[in-house]
């Protein structure tokens, strides 16, 4: 068998071939490389002097670091760019902000009370956007400027939310068109990135994002989780009891399919949708 | 390696994180950097200069800079994106640095890449640790030691220290290494072992 080595390689006969001298064809040539590892045994400098790939062990060394930084700066930008890792960081970003905004909504209203004493419960009936708005203008001195900073972040998270849905529908189309821009986007970052959705079986889809439910489930023997994050999905939520933990699998199985055409073809497919969509529809009717 | 007023110290350019210098050399800090908290805590360790090193979990690459002042070659192995770019930073000013993106469980990926190390040190968060150390023992010269920072707890959250380093000890012995010492890195570390063996045969 024929031994792979960074500077070249050495056939059973122990022929031998230095890797290319240019480096950027030696970089392509790496990146492809994979040894097994049943009893490999590593390379020497002196064999690849020998061979004529480099004259001496100094040589040796600086191609070295010089092929494999720009290897490992390759596989850090392939790793880290993608624009389904933008989406990632947006979502989380979105998630973020939710939570930001109501601690301080809730520490805001708190800090009202003693400003106001005839302020009452009757408030918090209303939803935390509209308090904000309600309570900011009533409010006196930094609390007011308090109560004004979160009303904009809220519509920070506002816009940001629409972005997600649009950047949703453009960077994994099928599973938005089948859940909406915002759920496929959840999925996606529970996931970790659109190829680790795609490899995701579809009964894993169903409870992402119900991991102490799932565990609880595994260790203690407590009801299966029907659903995680596929529940914020309309025809989850809306769907009667009965056939609930139904649709949400139906759902589920049909979303596993839509992540692989997002990922390996990246386009809409309209007669997809169409059956997919009829084949929740039915669990329903 | 270089001591002074029992400060551990190593020779090279500074400014790689922040660290401290004294008198022209970097500090190395045992509480950042396992490595230097074994030096502390083991009398009898030594990284001679001109060594070659392999070094599995090289994260950002402070630990690293510090060894590649005194080893001949350091091929650091990281599998995280974010804190190789890092470690990318450090080894563009430090050319004894080899750095590799790949998995330390999955030796085949970075193999073509090696050549035969004098010290195999192990620093990763994983539960099988010692069964990674295994796989890359052929890597190792033959009695090449092996240093191995065992994170117990993310082996087992819960069990005693000695409970788990046992076990793992017992995978190095069986996998071909012989351990000289397990010790604990405390008080500059919680809950890690450093285990020392060489290879055998």
């Amino acid at each position: 068998m024929t031994a792979r080595y960074w500077w070249g390689e050495i056939d059973e006969d122990g022929e031998c071939r230095p890797a290319p001298a240019d480096d950027g064809e030696a970089v392509i040539r790496l990146a492809s490389l994979e040894s097994p590892m049943d009893g490999t045994i590593p390379g020497t400098w002196e064999a690849a002097v020998a061979c004529g790939a480099v004259p001496d062990r100094g040589a040796y060394l600086a191609r070295l670091h010089a092929l494999s930084m720009r290897l490992a700066a390759d596989r850090v930008a392939g790793a880290l760019r993608g624009p389904d890792l933008e989406l990632l960081q947006m979502v989380r970003t979105l998630d973020e902000l939710d939570g930001v905004i109501n601690l301080l909504t809730e520490r805001a209203v708190e800090w009202y009370a003693t400003q106001d004493p005839k302020f009452t419960r009757k408030f918090r009936a209303m939803p935390a956007r509209r308090l904000v708005q309600v309570l900011s203008p009533r409010a006196r001195g930094p609390l007011r400027a308090v109560l004004v900073q979160v009303e904009a972040l809220g519509a920070a998270r506002a816009e940001l939310a629409r972005e997600v849905t649009r950047a949703a529908l453009r960077v994994m189309p099928n599973s938005s068109e089948l859940v909406g821009g915002l759920v496929a986007a959840r999925l996606m970052a529970a996931a970790g990135s659109l190829d680790a959705l795609a490899r995701l079986p579809a009964s894993g889809l169903q409870v992402l994002g119900a991991k102490s439910a799932l565990f609880s489930h595994i260790r203690a023997g407590t009801p299966p989780p029907k659903h995680g994050l596929i529940f914020q999905h309309r025809r989850v939520h809306t769907a009667p009891l009965a056939v609930r933990g139904r649709v949400a699998r139906v759902l589920a199985s049909r979303l596993a399919i839509a992540a692989r055409i997002d990922r390996y073809r990246g386009e809409l497919d309209p007669a997809f949708i169409e059956a997919a969509n009829a084949r929740v529809d039915g669990v329903l009717a | 390696m270089i001591w002074r007023d029992g400060t551990l110290l190593s020779p090279g350019e500074g400014g790689v994180y922040g660290e401290r210098t004294r008198g022209g050399y970097r500090v190395w800090d045992p509480r950042r950097s396992k490595f230097s908290a074994l030096a502390h805590l083991d009398p009898t360790f030594d990284l001679a200069p001109g060594t070659r090193v392999l070094y599995l979990g090289a994260a950002n690459g402070t630990t690293v800079s510090h060894v590649a002042d005194y080893a001949e070659v350091v091929y650091a192995v990281e599998f995280a994106p974010r804190p190789m770019q890092d470690l990318l930073a450090v080894a563009r000013r430090r050319t004894n640095i080899i750095p590799i993106l790949a998995d330390a469980g999955r030796p085949g990926q970075y193999a073509h890449l090696l050549e035969p190390v004098d010290l195999l040190f192990q620093d990763v968060a994983q539960p099988n640790q010692a069964a990674i150390a295994v796989r890359n023992r052929p890597f190792l010269v033959s009695g090449g030691r092996l240093v191995l920072m065992l994170k117990v707890r993310s082996i087992d959250q819960s069990r005693p220290l000695d409970e788990v380093g046992n076990e793992a000890v017992g995978v190095l012995e069986e996998g071909g290494f012989a351990i000289g010492s397990v010790r604990s890195l405390a008080p500059h570390h919680r809950d890690h072992l450093a285990i020392l063996g060489r290879r055998v045969g």
